[in-house]
């Protein structure tokens, strides 16, 4: 493990990308090399509050899809394993992104031999409805005249057309039930250590990418940009490395606080009697990869007279077959068409089985799930 | 039958389903609430076995093995008894008092032990009632 500062030898990358524009200039050297078919990355789409992967193969289209998006909370792990199992892709990610592609890679759904994981540190994200609401209400600025936005020293910064920035201070957001998802703020993972490389702006000096290389492939990754010329690269201070552990650590304070506040039992929640049987919440989890085999399919199971069905017979069956690998990146809140907080509890569970057995999804070293090990332990 | 209190059993077939077949054939009496199901291995019970049996009326749920190191397939029983544990947590969230749940090592010489987990069972459900599920 190792630390750079990055910054892109392409103009054009510089000016589009943000700090740097390190993360373009790899995904452009591992596209022109031809050391990947593809590469899966975010593109923007009408406004900030929308952007969808995109599968790139040629790298001019890379320019377009440089930048951050914190509107537009998407899952690459279901994507990757569903589409590109069979090529050798490269895509970025973030923590929960990293985390459920690595619980796929215990499930071989994914060949960490096809991927190169650029991984992004991450604050946490915003709900793209909530957001526009957010900004309606603490901000002088319309929603729609919003061009970027970033999340930087604890507040959230939205940029005007005309270069004019405001900025709201993220914990008055979330006192007032808006600010980042609510996954987000008590995910406690927030710089990717499972990818390839960690890149963020966190103890970087402006212009400049700093970069935790995690692995030997991240290393090549690093070297080989900078001998193709696309990457300039020098070592960080001191001082850099320690603010960024000091701004991973106040994130990482912030988000155990709010673990301590929320968690009621699901007999508790009566958002529970409102669930429609539409099965959206398993269909989007990354985790959740039996497709048309899902028992919950099964005849047995199946109760379509029973509306809403009886929870430990539908979710609770999810619960048993995945909680403890759930890597909380909240798809499943975002698609509950009755927005039922549906994360909670399995984040809730997998903080349980951490308790008993030490197990962080998609973080921890296990080679098999742990559920599923021949090992002769009890709990 | 003295009262209606459902409990489903499942039972592995080398071990406490032989200790059932002792206590029978000894002719022990314990109270007549229960529904065997043999299984291979206790290993093979997922907890949603369990749930189902929740959901559709048992008042309470057990599950018998082979003793730490018996298992007839060698690691069958480990698995389980980690699985029991999240069996617990979820019942746990679902309002399901957790004495309603109850997992036993017995071996087919053991019909006593089946005789007397089965009245100890029985007597915790009858405090407890019958299980609603809303």
């Amino acid at each position: 493990m190792s630390y750079v500062l990055a910054k892109s030898q392409n103009n054009e990358i510089l000016e589009a990308g943000e700090c740097g524009g390190a993360v373009t200039s790899i995904l452009k050297y591992l596209l022109d090399e031809g050391l990947v078919d593809g590469v899966l990355a975010l593109s923007p789409q009408d406004d900030v509050y929308d952007a969808f992967p995109v599968f790139v193969t040629d790298s001019e289209d890379l320019l377009k899809t440089a930048g951050s998006y914190h509107c537009a909370p998407t899952m690459i792990g279901d994507l990757v394993q569903k589409y590109f199992i069979d090529k050798k892709v490269a895509f970025t990610v973030k923590p929960c992104d990293m985390r459920a592609v690595e619980e796929l890679i215990t499930r071989h759904k994914i060949n960490r031999d096809n991927i190169y994981m650029i991984g992004l540190n991450c604050g946490g994200t915003v709900s793209p409805v909530s957001g526009r609401k957010m900004i309606d209400l603490f901000y002088e600025a319309n929603p729609d005249d919003v061009v970027s936005e970033e999340i930087d020293k604890g507040q959230f910064i939205i940029e005007l057309a005309d270069g004019s920035e405001e900025a709201v201070k993220i914990h008055d957001l979330e006192n007032e039930g808006y600010g980042r998802r609510n996954n987000c703020q008590r995910c406690d993972v927030k710089i990717p250590r499972k990818a390839n490389i960690a890149c963020g702006n966190w103890g970087a000096e402006d212009g400049w990418t700093f970069i935790e290389i995690n692995d030997e492939k991240g290393q090549e990754l690093i070297d080989g940009a900078k001998k193709a010329g696309i990457l300039e690269t020098k070592s960080p201070s001191d001082a850099a490395v320690e603010g960024r552990s000091k701004v991973e650590n106040i994130m990482i304070k912030m988000a155990k606080k709010n673990q301590d506040a929320t968690y009621p039992t699901v007999s508790e929640m009566t958002e529970w009697s409102r669930c429609i049987s539409c099965y959206a919440c398993r269909d989007v989890c990354p985790i959740c990869w039996c497709f048309e085999n899902c028992e919950l399919n099964k005849p047995y199971f199946k109760d379509e007279a029973n509306i809403p069905p009886v929870p430990i017979a539908f979710q609770g069956v999810r619960l048993s077959h995945m909680s403890f690998s759930c890597v909380d990146c909240g798809q499943c809140d975002d698609v509950c068409p009755m927005d039922i907080p549906v994360s909670l509890i399995f984040d809730k569970l997998q903080k349980k089985y951490y308790d008993r057995t030490g197990y962080v999804a998609g973080v921890s070293d296990d080679i098999k799930p742990p559920l599923y090990s021949p090992e002769k332990t009890e709990l | 039958m003295s009262d209606d209190l459902k409990i489903v059993g499942l039972l592995c077939n080398w071990c406490c389903y032989g200790g059932a077949d002792t206590a029978g054939t000894a002719r022990m009496q314990y109270s007549p609430n229960i529904r065997i199901i043999r299984v291979m291995c206790s290993g093979r019970i997922n907890p949603s076995m369990i749930f189902k049996a929740f959901q559709e009326g048992a008042d309470g749920v057990f599950v018998g093995g082979c003793h730490i190191g018996d298992c007839h397939y060698d690691a069958g029983n480990y698995k389980w008894s980690r699985r029991s544990k999240i069996v617990e947590d979820i019942l746990e969230e679902f309002g399901i008092e957790k004495e309603r749940f109850r997992h036993e090592w017995i071996s087919a010489s053991e019909g006593e032990k089946f005789q007397r987990t089965m009245e100890e069972f029985h007597k915790t459900l009858t405090k407890l009632g019958p299980l609603e599920l809303e």
